[in-house]
């Protein structure tokens, strides 16, 4: 018993303790709401079986009902442009300003500290301000746009089928820069200088050590961004019901908003489980990219 | 001493709060409703009103924000936390009442002195009917029709309002002026509830319903709002607006028809500075069937109160103060035994009489357990038409495919 005791305090029971702890959390948090998530979309759900655990088994119907939606291969499609070019967007212009912060120039680190302020702010005010941003008659960036003679009449961002999704993509990009760009920072700067020095020694130019040091280096951080991205933007959820709530006619809808949709619009929570479901696949996808490429840093 | 004080002062305060409590026995009410989120309504003052003047009843009031009301309610029903009474919008009463989650007072209701089915109007009285059982009672009411700019029908050589969805369609390019940034007309056909509000009374007027969406009218009338939209004699951003902010531009002159309800006319009495009156909404042939979009919340108690009589005496005092909503809170009771009061506003008044006339050919959505998802087909078949996507033929035939699936048909 003192034994016991004594390696609580200092042994292996001691490590036991804590991972316990954390496990327990884990299971009661996450691991719990998971599998009643899944569980529910192979059931019938209304309101009356609402809370609790045992209700008619649906099978997999509701996944065939998912697919045979009309507006299924619209959401489909606007998933995957929302999540490739809000990743791409968000991933370019963040590493291009994260090599730019990189140089030393007076002031850098102060305006890169500045460039958080995106990543503060809530998703809804966000896209309140992109909203009026992006408004049809009386939008800033269509006056801005109209005063530079680029565009003759105005573009309806956020009621223009062909736009919609797009409006969203830039608020997100926006909205993502700043994280992706903090990250590749920290990656850049544990690039150790030597390197640099000794590759301009043999004549690299700027563009070869970009490619030959840089990249290489950066492997395992811009593995991690881009699978927190991929999370991130999967998850993002404010920005649509703030500036386009999925419309016009589902062309901006994308599956994360689809699933709150049907869940708590449509009170249909059997498929809103469902389509979140589907997505968790995905996030799963990214999260083992994510870890082998974390495990990659850690081996060194 | 400091702290033989102080204990002295807490056994003191304790004994107040226990004298405080009277000694008899008190039921406790709850009741949750979305007024008082933003501004004073018609609930929570009532609800107040109510607690005060019964010594026996206790009321906890809860505002809930609209978009939460469904949802809460629905969670708290689940895990039996349900409130006593509740007040829902008209489409949502009857996702509850077919579920068995309302008390049927058919018969309380037979036996009340105070609230008499037969004093309601039809369109309220039926959102709150299923099965041929009374769940409820009409809070107040709301319907839509035209408001245009006098005096820039009076510059385009425009003497009447609008008869047809055609002459509409007509009038609007007539008062088009880009130069002005003047749209023809506005109206809402948001992806969501407002949408169906706006586009279920054209699908109603052309001798269908929201079981039977697919008619040769509404598809018509369709064809006219995308030409409106495609030639710039409507704004784009219909798609997007909701009624208030679609109505914000007709208030600043910059469109000259809006299609919208009564809950306008103070607002719009206060910004508009210009001539303005309200009309019908049109027929789609002259002459034709009318019909017009039904608004308002219902009262109702729920099915697992424990306290269903001093409910009900509460229900009674909400109806008992009907007289008072136009005036204290702008709405209007769902009752044809009560007068409006003339308020003395010349326009505000004219605007009134033609909503309450046009209450008459209000129709209510549904009401059906599943109106949300039949809501969903309506206006995703609208967005669908009035963005090109689909033909209004098509868009409507996919509509009603959904539905048939809703309906079991």
């Amino acid at each position: 018993m003192r034994r016991f005791l004594a390696s609580l305090r200092d042994g292996v029971g001691f490590d036991i303790l804590l991972v316990g702890a954390a496990m327990v959390f884990l299971l009661a948090m996450a691991g719990l709401p998971l599998i009643y998530n899944v569980l529910m979309s192979f059931q019938q759900v209304d309101m009356f079986t609402l809370g609790s655990l045992i209700r008619p088994w649906a099978g997999f119907q509701n996944y065939i009902d998912v697919v045979r939606a009309p507006e299924f291969w619209m959401v489909t499609r606007n998933t995957i442009i929302f999540v490739f070019f809000s990743m791409a967007g968000q991933f370019v212009i963040g590493f291009a300003l994260a090599l730019f912060f990189a140089q030393n120039f007076p002031g850098a680190s102060t305006i890169r500290g500045l460039f958080l302020v995106s990543w503060v702010m809530p998703g809804l005010v966000v896209g309140a301000i992109w909203s009026w941003i992006l408004a049809g008659d009386f939008g800033v960036l269509n006056t801005i746009l109209k005063s530079l003679g680029i565009i003759q009449s105005n573009v309806f961002w956020k009621s223009d089928p062909s736009f919609s999704i797009w409006a969203v993509v830039i608020a997100n990009i926006w909205l993502g820069l700043a994280f992706n760009m903090l990250l590749l920072s920290v990656g850049l700067a544990a690039i150790p200088r030597d390197l640099y020095e000794a590759a301009e020694l043999d004549g690299a130019n700027a563009f070869q050590r970009f490619l030959t040091i840089t990249l290489p280096m950066m492997r395992s951080t811009i593995g991690a961004v881009l699978s927190l991205g991929l999370i991130g933007t999967l998850q993002q959820f404010d920005l649509f019901p703030a500036i386009t709530e999925g419309g016009p006619a589902n062309t901006s809808t994308v599956a994360q908003y689809w699933s709150w949709q049907m869940s708590f619009q449509l009170y249909d929570f059997a498929k809103g489980a469902t389509i979140s479901v589907m997505m968790l696949v995905l996030v799963l996808i990214a999260s083992i990219i994510y870890v082998r490429s974390t495990r990659h840093e850690v081996r060194g | 001493m400091k702290l033989h004080l102080t204990g002295l002062l807490a056994a003191v305060s304790l004994g107040a709060m226990s004298l405080a409590t009277p000694a008899f026995a008190q039921v406790t009410l709850k009741i949750w409703s979305i007024d008082g989120v933003d501004r004073v309504g018609i609930a929570d003052t009532f609800s107040k009103e109510f607690d005060d003047a019964n010594e026996d009843i206790v009321v906890e009031y809860r505002a809930i924000p609209f978009d939460d009301l469904v949802n809460e309610t629905l969670r708290a029903f689940a895990t039996g936390n349900a409130p006593d009474i509740v007040s829902f919008d008209n489409p949502d009463f009857a996702l509850f009442s077919s579920r068995g989650a309302m008390l049927d007072i058919t018969d309380r209701v037979a036996a009340s002195s105070v609230i008499k089915a037969d004093n309601y109007f039809e369109g309220p009285l039926n959102s709150v009917s299923w099965d041929g059982k009374l769940f409820g009672i009409p809070k107040y009411t709301d319907t839509i029709g035209v408001f245009y700019n006098k005096d820039l029908f009076a510059k385009a050589g425009i003497t009447e309002p609008p008869k047809t969805w055609a002459q509409l369609t007509e009038y609007a390019e007539k008062l088009t002026d880009p130069a002005n940034n003047v749209y023809g007309a506005t109206f809402s056909a948001r992806a969501g509830e407002e949408g169906t509000f706006q586009f279920l009374p054209i699908i109603q007027m052309s001798g269908g319903g929201y079981d039977n969406v697919n008619t040769d009218g509404a598809a018509e009338v369709l064809d006219l709002w995308k030409k409106m939209i495609d030639n710039g004699w409507a704004s784009k951003d219909v798609l997007s607006l909701g009624q208030w902010d679609s109505t914000g531009t007709f208030n600043s002159g910059n469109a000259a028809m809006a299609i919208s309800g009564p809950w306008e006319v103070d607002r719009m009495v206060e910004d508009a500075k210009f001539d303005w009156g309200v009309a019908l909404l049109p027929t789609i042939t002259e002459g034709g069937e009318r019909s017009s979009a039904l608004g308002g919340f219902d009262w109702g108690i729920m099915s697992t109160t424990k306290h269903p009589d001093e409910a009900f005496r509460a229900l009674e005092y909400f109806a008992s103060q009907d007289n008072r909503i136009f005036e204290e809170f702008g709405s209007i009771p769902a009752r044809s035994d009560i007068a409006l009061p003339v308020t003395g506003v010349e326009k505000k008044d004219a605007a009134l009489k033609v909503f309450q006339e046009q209450l008459k050919y209000a129709q209510p959505r549904g009401p059906h357990p599943e109106w949300q998802k039949i809501s969903k087909a309506i206006y995703d078949a609208e967005q669908a038409a009035l963005t090109g996507q689909m033909s209004s033929k098509d868009a409507l035939a996919q509509a009603q495919t959904t539905i048939n699936g809703i309906l079991g048909k």
